[in-house]
């Protein structure tokens, strides 16, 4: 299917069935339970974002069921491309109402960026100002976990992790996803 | 006698009779309408549902119908067991050429009809229901989007496992039910 | 701008708030932090933004749940979970407040009535977060200290099914906990609980009570008197 077809199926999925809520309390609520894991933690940031990723692969196998059954998806997406199309224009489509930029493809078609020009749950915030938060912990990590979640869920085993954030002071967020193996056994996996 | 067909693809007014379309008065004539839809349901007649995990588990079996001749568990999960290996067969050796086989989809006796619908995660969905029954496929649908709302949004339901969830009941017998 | 609801900075420290400009950093001169040039941060953003943004309510359905699971493993039993969720609440609580009043500008009402403040609360503060009022609030009637405010069908619940064997557990004890931050924050302190009160047509409907401190009552016996 094609990039643009894909955008109409999020832009369709979004306005048609997806119950909404206000997107504060969202925001809100992630910070708590980042908050919550830097004090549980002991401000350990590189456990903190191992954390964030478990928690979001835990979603991600879950979340998968309901993005198939609203999206309605029934076939598997044609090649990697199409899975960074589906991933931005329908999956972070909606869920969170955005559509990350797809960029920066390696050559063999096994990797790709998605550019957050904006980040839902990263409103309000400001890093804390001890020194290390800012180049240590990636705030927004448990989106990582979700993606390699899902995508494990459909038989693609892939990494995915921050190389930049705005709330480092960098100038983008970014996200780099490399597909590590399509995966031919269905095993179940455990919930963690 | 089985028989095996490609995935048909509903449109999404077909999947949720319950949302609110933009016109409401031009729709009831189309056929497709979400009112059409309501009248095809409101004769169905829905025997059970059951759903298997992606090894073949049963991890939920639900009657609708009292007058079903009772299996006991044990049936039930050979039952699960047997339609999983029937299916991964369906969907490996075919006679067409397609190599991306859906498997098993419809299974039709003299006294009822099952539909199968299998995600992308390997999840099975049967449902199922009194012969002859159009829109089954609609009915699953449905059902896996139950699924997906009150069985993995529900933090005390672990993936794989038997599904004991009060909500996922609820709504499953709101939404077949009324149609009976 | 000491009003940013940053997820890191605890109430009672907000005057210290940093700023992102030069011209300020020798007055506050406690700033390391780094800032995007793209202007992005917390400071070139307006509050209201994301005022009536949304979000699907199945993501916060999973982020929720997993809130959920992660507390309930460091957790020994249904008490101690609630308290928990409480405390997420509490912390959404105090930063949706701030949003609250700031937004209000000018005609923000500081309540000084139990009355008052339970009507804010059942209102405005669940308009705001959960686009609906509240749907009743009552005094208990034997307790002088006691309130009720029910929701039918709190938007945390929607997607949950609690195990028989927790069944004295409710999870709107987040709610409770946005409950008792607004409360506190406007000095009417109060413990909040969560309790399952089902009825025919609401299998989920929850009733928040609100037990308040001897002294609220104390302060509104002397405003009732003059």
């Amino acid at each position: 299917m094609s990039s643009t077809s894909r955008a109409r199926l999020g832009e369709e999925v979004w306005k048609l069935r997806t119950d909404k809520i206000n997107a504060e309390l969202v925001t809100l609520t992630y910070g708590s339970v980042v908050a919550q894991l830097c004090k549980d933690l002991d401000g350990d940031y590189a456990e903190v974002n191992k954390q964030l990723d478990k928690m979001g692969y835990n979603i991600g196998l879950r979340l998968i069921e309901d993005f198939l059954a609203k999206s309605n998806m029934q076939q598997k997406c044609a090649n990697f491309r199409d899975t960074a199309d589906v991933v931005s224009k329908v999956g972070f489509k909606m869920f969170l109402n955005i559509t990350p930029t797809i960029a920066n493809w390696s050559s063999d078609s096994k990797q790709f960026s998605l550019l957050f020009d904006e980040n839902p749950l990263a409103d309000f915030v400001e890093l804390p100002d001890d020194g290390k938060a800012q180049s240590e912990l990636w705030y927004s990590n448990m989106l990582c976990g979700v993606i390699r979640g899902a995508l494990e869920m459909v038989q693609m085993s892939v990494d995915a992790h921050f190389v930049s954030d705005v709330l480092r002071g960098n100038d983008t967020t970014e996200m780099r996803i490399s597909l590590i193996r399509y995966i031919e056994d269905e095993m179940p996996q455990d919930d963690e | 006698m089985a028989k095996k067909e490609q995935a048909s693809c509903s449109s999404t007014a077909n999947l949720q009779p319950t949302l609110s379309q933009p016109h409401p008065s031009a729709a009831s004539a189309a056929p497709a309408s979400p009112q059409a839809r309501f009248r095809y349901l409101a004769t169905m007649v829905v025997y059970a549902v059951l759903i298997l995990n992606k090894a073949g588990g049963l991890i939920y079996q639900r009657d609708f119908n009292p007058g079903l001749q009772k299996l006991s568990s044990n049936d039930y999960l050979i039952l699960a067991g047997t339609f999983h290996g029937v299916h991964a067969i369906t969907s490996q050796i075919s006679p067409t050429n397609d190599s991306a086989s859906s498997g098993l989809e419809v299974l039709e006796s003299e006294n009822f009809v099952m539909r199968c619908f299998q995600t992308l995660t390997g999840t099975k969905f049967l449902v199922f229901a009194e012969p002859r029954q159009p829109n089954l496929d609609v009915v699953v649908r449905r059902v896996y989007e139950l699924y997906a709302d009150y069985v993995m949004k529900n933090p005390f339901y672990q993936i794989e496992m038997p599904i004991r969830s009060e909500g996922f009941d609820r709504h499953l017998t709101s939404y077949i039910k009324p149609h009976q | 701008m000491n009003r940013d609801p940053s997820p890191f900075r605890t109430a009672s420290t907000a005057s210290t708030a940093t700023s992102p400009t030069p011209k300020y950093a020798n007055l506050t001169a406690s700033t390391n932090l780094r800032y995007s040039l793209t202007r992005k941060s917390i400071y070139d953003r307006h509050l209201n933004r994301t005022k009536t943004s949304e979000l699907s309510k199945s993501a916060f359905a999973f982020l929720f749940g997993e809130m959920v699971q992660y507390a309930q493993k460091k957790v020994y039993g249904v008490q101690d979970l609630e308290k928990k969720l409480n405390l997420h609440g509490y912390a959404v609580g105090q930063r949706f407040l701030e949003l609250l009043l700031w937004r209000d500008g000018r005609t923000a009402k500081r309540e000084t009535r139990i009355l008052g403040i339970l009507q804010f609360i059942s209102h405005q503060l669940y308009r705001a977060i959960f686009q609906k009022q509240a749907d009743t609030l009552e005094k208990v009637r034997e307790n002088d200290d006691e309130y009720m405010i029910s929701d039918n069908d709190p938007v945390v619940n929607t997607y949950i099914s609690v195990p028989k064997e927790m069944s004295q557990l409710n999870c709107g004890a987040f709610i409770a906990g946005i409950i008792e931050a607004v409360l506190d924050g406007h000095c009417f302190p109060a413990k909040v609980t969560a309790h399952t009160a089902p009825n025919e047509m609401w299998p989920g409907r929850t009733v928040f009570l609100i037990k308040f401190e001897p002294e609220v009552l104390e302060r509104e016996a002397l405003r009732v008197g003059s």
